[in-house]
């Protein structure tokens, strides 16, 4: 059981990665159209240009943006959850960020806040922003009335409820919204980072790479930002294993 | 407190939702230490009446004294015991500390609590839940979980317990054992309960006194005695005493229930 769940997405990521391989080679694809994956991880050895760090900077701005996101997103939650008014003057606001591209405005954040860590960093907040609103109102509003009303009896503060049984309630939901928007702030931080013009980050090497038409650099940043996501939504998942060992969605029942 | 004050006292006290009348006039006074059980039908408003005494929700008219003083107080002082017909667990505290919920709360406010029992262990024993203090909700049986939330209540030592249907989701024979484990219990302690159910078993098991309750709106059309003896053990349930009293609740239910009653 547990030799599986190890062993199967390896067998999974190595497949689709020999398939890639295969087509590039039988097809005989040149070099400026397509790399194949194992000229690109050699590429990645070798280097020296900086990728780690590159690496590194793009995650530590990614994070950034999601930590900032979620407190802002639970900040809006709560102001959503406790006033309709707020609620129903929010909820456009955040449907324009969730649905306007933000690719479209990038360029612009940049011309406006100037290059380097800042408009990084707006742009990937912001694009998390709706997803962490909309699940923590939706999981606020959700805790069980017969616990909130077990909680009135005794004179429970505000504030204790919202600890002791609204946040814990919003928990599910606020994970849902963290594995949906750990590729939006990773796209959105690239991007920017690119745009930036400021040598920052896997998106400052790829908007360079694009520029020289080099393929290998470029591809090597996707790769690098694969693994990003994938370390990420792995640590999203251990921190769900210990945080929500109780909700249905972590049991795992026998088939 | 002086021990004259009644634990709960209600006078002349209405309810409506809208147009809907829910509560009519009602009168009623639960003296400290007492049993007194709330009998009706579904939808007789029974439950908005134990919402009222614990202040959760406001009377249109009347007065509701609670050991002298308001329901907003004895919430404070968390002289009320709650237990909710669901077993509302919050489902990521093991059982202990769904147990200790109710004493944590506000523990950093100054007014004095009633006294805070810390031997939980002790109390899951009583109910035959020991080996399960680190087990999470949805482990346990439907049955299981009422007997925490039962023990949630009396853990808080509060002098009045206030009980809405907690054994109506049972099957009936863990409703048998239900009933046998929380006169167990609360014989122990002084406090006084009222206790809202429509089984007329439960009510004549546990109770010292039982309103009955008419539909629409709701009025207490009669008050019985219940002159069982006590202490009352399981054995009780099989006396012609017992069927007398749950026979004459039952006419007393019907007599309520039938539209020539109002």
């Amino acid at each position: 059981m547990r030799l599986r769940s190890i062993l199967a997405p390896i067998v999974g990521v190595a497949a689709f990665l020999g398939l890639w391989e295969l087509i590039v080679r039988v097809f005989d694809i040149p070099g400026y159209q397509l790399r194949p994956p194992s000229q690109v991880l050699r590429y990645l050895i070798n280097d020296s240009t900086g990728f780690p760090k590159a690496t590194l900077q793009t995650g530590a701005d990614a994070l950034q943006a999601l930590l900032l996101a979620l407190a802002i997103g639970l900040a809006f939650g709560w102001l959503m959850s406790a006033s309709q008014w707020f609620e129903q003057a929010a909820q456009p606001v955040l449907i324009l960020i969730q649905v306007t591209p933000w690719v479209a405005y990038s360029a612009s954040v940049v011309l406006w806040i100037g290059g380097g860590a800042r408009p990084v960093l707006f742009v990937a907040t912001l694009v998390c922003v709706p997803a962490f609103s909309f699940a923590a109102v939706a999981g606020l509003r959700s805790a069980d009335p017969a616990s909130l009303e077990l909680l009135r009896s005794v004179d429970a503060s505000p504030w204790e409820t919202m600890w002791r049984v609204r946040l814990p309630s919003a928990l599910p939901g606020l994970f849902t919204a963290a594995r949906f928007a750990v590729g939006l702030a990773l796209a959105a931080a690239f991007f920017t980072e690119g745009g930036a013009l400021s040598n920052r980050g896997l998106g400052g090497i790829g908007a360079k790479a694009i520029a020289a038409q080099a393929t290998l650099p470029l591809w090597s940043t996707v790769f690098c930002s694969g693994l990003l996501g994938a370390t990420a939504l792995f640590v999203i998942s251990l921190l769900e294993r210990a945080l929500l060992g109780w909700h249905a969605s972590q049991r795992r029942t026998p088939r | 407190m002086s021990a004259n004050v009644p634990a709960v006292r209600l006078a002349g006290v209405s309810k409506s939702f809208g147009q809907v009348n829910v509560l009519h006039e009602i009168d009623l006074t639960v003296e400290p230490g007492e049993f007194f059980t709330l009998l009706g039908p579904s939808g007789c408003g029974k439950t908005t009446l134990l919402r009222l005494i614990a202040g959760l929700t406001q009377p249109s008219t009347g007065e509701i004294v609670i050991e002298g003083s308001t329901a907003a107080a004895a919430r404070r002082a968390k002289h009320f015991g709650w237990v909710p017909q669901s077993p509302a667990l919050l489902p990521w505290r093991t059982v202990a500390a769904n147990v200790q919920l109710l004493t944590q709360v506000n523990r950093g406010s100054r007014v004095a609590h009633a006294a805070d029992s810390s031997d939980i262990g002790g109390w899951l024993e009583r109910v035959g839940l020991t080996g399960f203090e680190q087990a999470l909700p949805h482990q346990l049986s439907g049955g299981m979980q009422q007997r925490v939330a039962l023990v949630r209540a009396f853990a808080l030592g509060a002098p009045i317990l206030l009980m809405d249907e907690p054994f109506a989701a049972l099957d009936e024979i863990t409703r048998f054992e239900m009933r046998h484990l929380l006169m167990d219990l609360w014989q122990s302690t002084g406090a006084a309960v009222v206790f809202v159910t429509h089984s007329l078993a439960e009510a004549a098991y546990l109770s010292d006194r039982v309103g009955v309750l008419s539909t629409r709106p709701g009025r207490i059309a009669a008050v019985h005695d219940i002159a069982l003896p006590r202490p009352r053990l399981p054995a009780l349930e099989d006396t012609p005493e017992f069927f007398a009293t749950v026979t004459s609740l039952r006419g007393s239910l019907h007599a309520a229930m039938s539209p020539a009653a109002s």
